[in-house]
């Protein structure tokens, strides 16, 4: 019988969306021995590939790029500094030990590697997740995959789109659909305010009329074979549906902007520690899990919605990655950071307190002129005015790591008046 | 004239009151950067958009390339050129910032590849 052979790597990148590619090429670049990404599609670029708008790099490079030409950059860099990449190649399992089982059509093999940094990213929520009644016809997508049809395959999806959800996706692809002839008569979101981003809400339902009902939700789909309408409803402050609100939209298709899940399959096989409000794992100020060795960036770790900082994030997870490959460890973490008043959730989780931390936060509703505040039991470690706050627009801070000295073993995270 | 708008430059999405007359914008209010002033200018007197969209593609390892406007076109004409890209076919190869249709519908923009697409193999 042949001696299973092993492959020994410094670090080992699960998912070659953007956070994969900008962890490897960060390690690839601190000098890492060697740097692998292992992706399940047939191409480097994730879910930018399928996102032909514009918008990304606003932040980061001071440019407005579509998504496709912002993985481009990654995709030239992973290949100038000689990362290798695993297409087509999918993983199985992983260890607390840091071995991976990956399956390609080559069969099954192992890599054990020094770091693995969790790239997984996100997918979307279905009709399931939200349990609307009625039959189950053709015609109900999410919009990730109206987008995968129509700007990949060339695939129309129907001529008359009702949406349910003002996910960014949901919103950009409202547009997509109108400027292809199809009609969206309207988006309905269950929540008083948007869950996209405003600018979304105006250059992609304002811009072309398209009206967003708020408060109001799809209660039934119509259909057997294929969908023939949906009942929209008001959805009181009790979430209850406000008598007399129903009322029929006909269309041929329903699309769903309903949330994103952080995928976490292989990190729960690992018994990494996941947050139950991200969904993603439980990290430090090094993007390290509760695994010593095993890191997670981008929207594995948290949903977000610009992939400026899914980037800069993913960066310093490869940097973080290739000291332990190097060293064998990383700074303790032993301050424990916790969302306050109005704070959703707020990652790292536990910080070092020996350097500086870039925060990442957000809000629980929408509010004005606020102010951000770091405290350590009656101690304020830092205090930033914000203008506009929005569960949809993550909030990012850095602190000095100055501002940790003397604080204890506690730091919240709160909104203040 | 005044009003408001809501800037889509950045994803902060500052919303900012605007004077202005028949020919200038007079003064904006509310917004955390000096970007809005250009962008409410243009939406006063010039709205102008990207368009990003598809075309098609003979030969290649995809049926479709993304392509945008390059400069933005006039809001008006959005339509117009989404008409007119409906015809378009490209051939594989086709790399970023190929020009895909030049100064299209008279606008002054050309029409750009903003993804690599490679011959079917």
């Amino acid at each position: 019988m042949r001696t299973e052979e092993v492959e020994e790597v410094d670090v080992a990148v699960i998912g070659g969306g953007p956070a994969g590619m900008s962890a490897a090429v960060a390690a690839q670049k601190a000098g890492a021995a060697r740097v692998v990404i292992i992706e399940r599609g047939e191409r480097l670029g994730g879910i930018l590939n399928q996102c032909i708008h514009d918008g990304f790099g606003t932040k980061s490079m001071g440019k407005a790029l579509t998504g496709p030409e912002y993985a481009q950059i990654y995709i030239d860099l992973a290949r100038e500094t000689g990362v290798s990449c695993y297409l087509n190649t999918m993983v199985l399992n992983l260890t607390p030990e840091r071995e991976l089982t990956v399956c390609s059509t080559g069969g099954v093999r192992r890599i054990r590697a020094k770091s693995v940094i969790l790239c997984m990213g996100c997918r979307e929520r279905t009709r399931g997740a939200i349990g609307i009644p009625g039959y189950r016809p053709a015609g109900v997508f999410t919009a990730g995959v109206v987008q995968y049809y129509m700007n990949i395959r060339n695939l129309a999806v129907g001529r008359r789109v009702v949406v349910l959800g003002s996910g960014d996706v949901g919103l950009i692809m409202a547009r997509r659909l109108t400027l292809e002839g199809a009609q969206v008569p309207c988006v309905a979101e269950i929540l008083p305010y948007p869950s996209g981003l405003v600018r979304n809400v105006v250059q992609c339902l304002e811009d072309f009329g398209i009206p967003l009902y708020l408060s109001t939700t799809v209660v039934e789909i119509h259909g057997r074979d294929r969908v023939t309408g949906v009942t929209l409803a008001k959805i009181g402050p009790r979430g209850g549906i406000v008598p007399g609100s129903k009322r029929l939209v006909k269309c041929d298709t329903l699309m769903l902007s309903v949330g994103l899940i952080a995928e976490n399959e292989l990190a729960k096989k690992a018994g990494v520690a996941l947050s139950p409000i991200t969904g993603g794992p439980i990290v430090d100020d090094h993007f390290q899990t509760s695994i010593p060795g095993i890191f997670s960036a981008g929207n594995a770790l948290q949903v977000h919605d610009l992939v400026d900082y899914v980037s800069l994030e993913a960066e310093k997870a490869g940097l973080s990655a290739t000291e332990y490959a190097h060293t064998g460890k990383l700074p303790e973490a032993n301050i424990r950071v916790s969302p306050g008043q109005g704070i959703r959730y707020v990652v790292p989780q536990y910080i070092s307190g020996t350097e500086a931390v870039d925060f990442s936060m957000r809000v629980v509703v929408p509010d004005l002129d606020r102010y951000v505040v770091f405290r350590s039991g009656g101690q304020t470690v830092r205090r930033m005015k914000q203008n506009v706050l929005a569960p949809s627009s993550m909030v990012r801070f850095r602190v000095r790591g100055e501002r940790f000295q003397n604080i204890g073993r506690e730091l919240t995270v709160e909104l203040q008046a | 004239m005044n009003g408001q708008f809501t800037c889509v430059v950045c994803p902060t999405g500052c919303v900012v009151n605007a004077e202005w007359n028949e020919t200038e914008l007079l003064s904006t209010d509310h917004a955390q950067c000096k970007l809005s002033w250009d962008y409410v200018r243009g939406e006063i007197f010039d709205p102008r958009r990207t368009v990003t969209t598809t075309v098609r593609v003979d030969d290649g390892d995809l049926p479709l390339v993304s392509v945008k406007s390059d400069p933005p076109v006039p809001k008006r004409t959005v339509f117009e050129v989404m008409q007119h890209l409906s015809h378009v076919v490209v051939k594989a190869p086709v790399n970023i910032g190929d020009i895909v249709v030049t100064n299209v519908l008279d606008t002054g923009s050309n029409i750009v590849a903003t993804k690599r697409i490679q011959r079917k193999v």
